[in-house]
């Protein structure tokens, strides 16, 4: 078996991210995994508007802008997503009736776009200092018609496959990085338990991957910072 | 202390001390043994959780435990002095920008000799230069221009003419140092006032327009500048003036 890009069926596509590059956000980033490569704002904790306002905590708002055309209902679906997973890890009791808002803008599609847009929005939130119980880190697997699953797939693969699925995984669990469960699942196509079990499998070491390049590139920022006013 | 240890969201903090590591014997909850969390740490349960991005900070006399790291966006915390914008005047006070999610509330007696019969008049869009007097996440933040314990204005007040901008908070943080470089190669060059809130707003003004866009240009440009990076540059930009 040999993938169109010469990837091991577990490797990664080169993974790429930068903080803070919209200078008028709050916080932000980019993410690219090969083709795919998504942007990202976070704007808040600022005012809620009165009807969506919650007096006992923050409203999460998740927009989520494709790169060609207006939104659609797969967009739609997205932003829901990417908003229950978050929702629950910020922390927003600690800002109560305000909104936080998450922009995501799809630069580039080529597969795996939704473990992107979480990985996205998991570093624009840490740049804008939101409050996190745990990073959230997400991956994608493909199987693929010959009963193979690869990691990360390509759109190309996708087309092709029988049935994808993401996971998204927190942080922060003393033992690994897995231990509280996934935090999003989602699984499409024709699929037997045992092939849904090895995609788990797989998908959990690939975010744990991702979560170590994250920390490295945050890391990188927060020391840089750090420097400078101690200087 | 200089820490360097970056903790990211969800990683827990070992607290104990390096004292209280090699015992073995239980350890008796005391004074001593109290640990105080600032900003960026909550408890968890039994852990100690970071909850934001940043270098880890801690003081081992008093067992204080907070997170440094940079941000955007204010979030008002008691006696921070703060640069705002009158947004609306209303009967009892003004509604001043902050920055923060909501608007601050600036009494009309908040200012110093202010009487029933003799209080200031603000406009809108009027800058102001304040103090947190209150500020909880279920209230709108107070601020307030003179210290009411004295009576004084100590500087707080209207800040007429000048211009001002917003940068990180971090950076006006270390703008409110008085050693800051930034600042004190520009004092060496030309006189300027200045006010720093640090809800990332910065203001100032100088005897002319040029010198106050040559003073608000060096101090945006001093955000990733070290000290000995940032006389060099305050000297280029005084010598192309």
């Amino acid at each position: 078996m040999s993938r169109p890009d010469r990837r091991e069926a577990s490797q990664l596509r080169a993974l790429n991210c930068s903080l803070g590059q919209l200078n008028r956000a709050d916080g932000s980033a980019q993410f690219s995994a090969g083709n795919t490569s998504v942007v990202s704002g976070v704007y808040g904790p600022v005012e809620a508007k009165v009807y969506e306002e919650k007096l006992d905590r923050a409203v999460v708002e998740v927009k989520f802008r494709p790169d060609i055309g207006a939104p659609t209902t797969k967009d739609k679906w997205m932003e829901s997503a990417v908003r229950s997973t978050f929702e629950r890890e910020i922390l927003t009791h600690l800002h109560p009736r305000t909104l936080v808002q998450i922009v995501i803008q799809l630069r580039e599609g080529d597969g795996s776009v939704d473990s992107a847009a979480i990985n996205v929005t998991s570093l624009a939130l840490v740049d804008a200092g939101i409050p996190l119980k745990c990073m959230i880190t997400a991956a994608t697997c493909a199987v693929l018609s010959d009963d193979t699953t690869v990691v990360d797939p390509t759109q190309e693969e996708i087309d092709a496959a029988r049935s994808t699925h993401t996971f998204a995984f927190a942080s922060g669990s003393p033992t690994e990085s897995n231990a509280r469960g996934p935090l999003y699942v989602d699984s499409r196509g024709e699929f037997t338990m045992d092939e849904y079990n090895h995609c788990y499998d797989l998908c959990a070491l690939a975010a744990e991957r991702v979560l170590a390049f994250m920390r490295t590139a945050i890391e990188g920022k927060v020391t840089k910072e750090a420097k400078i006013s101690a200087a | 202390m200089a820490s360097t240890k970056v903790v990211l969201p969800g990683d827990i903090i070992d607290t104990r001390r390096e004292e209280d590591t090699t015992q073995q014997e239980p350890i008796v909850e005391d004074e001593a043994t109290v640990i105080r969390l600032g900003p960026g740490l909550i408890q968890a349960s039994e852990a100690v959780t970071a909850v934001t991005a940043g270098v880890l900070h801690s003081n081992s006399d008093t067992n204080r435990w907070w997170v440094a790291g940079n941000k955007r966006r204010y979030v008002a915390a008691v006696g921070e002095p703060v640069v705002g914008v009158v947004v609306a005047r209303h009967g009892e006070g003004y509604r001043v920008d902050i920055g923060s999610a909501h608007d601050a509330l600036l009494p009309l007696l908040a200012f110093e000799g202010a009487t029933k019969r003799n209080k200031p008049n603000l406009a809108v869009g009027t800058v102001v230069y304040g103090r947190v007097v209150v500020a909880n996440s279920v209230m709108d933040p107070e601020i307030e221009c003179y210290n009411s314990n004295t009576g004084k204005s100590e500087g707080y007040g209207e800040l007429s003419e000048g211009f001002m901008f917003k940068c990180s908070l971090g950076l006006a943080r270390r703008l409110i140092d008085t050693k800051a470089p930034v600042l004190a190669a520009l004092g060496s060059g030309v006189p300027f006032e200045v006010a720093v809130g640090v809800n990332g707003r910065v203001w100032v003004n100088a005897e002319n327009v040029e010198t106050t866009i040559l003073v608000a240009n060096a101090i945006r440009n001093s955000e990733y500048l070290d000290a000995k990076q940032c006389r060099q540059m305050v000297k280029e930009l005084l010598e192309k003036q």
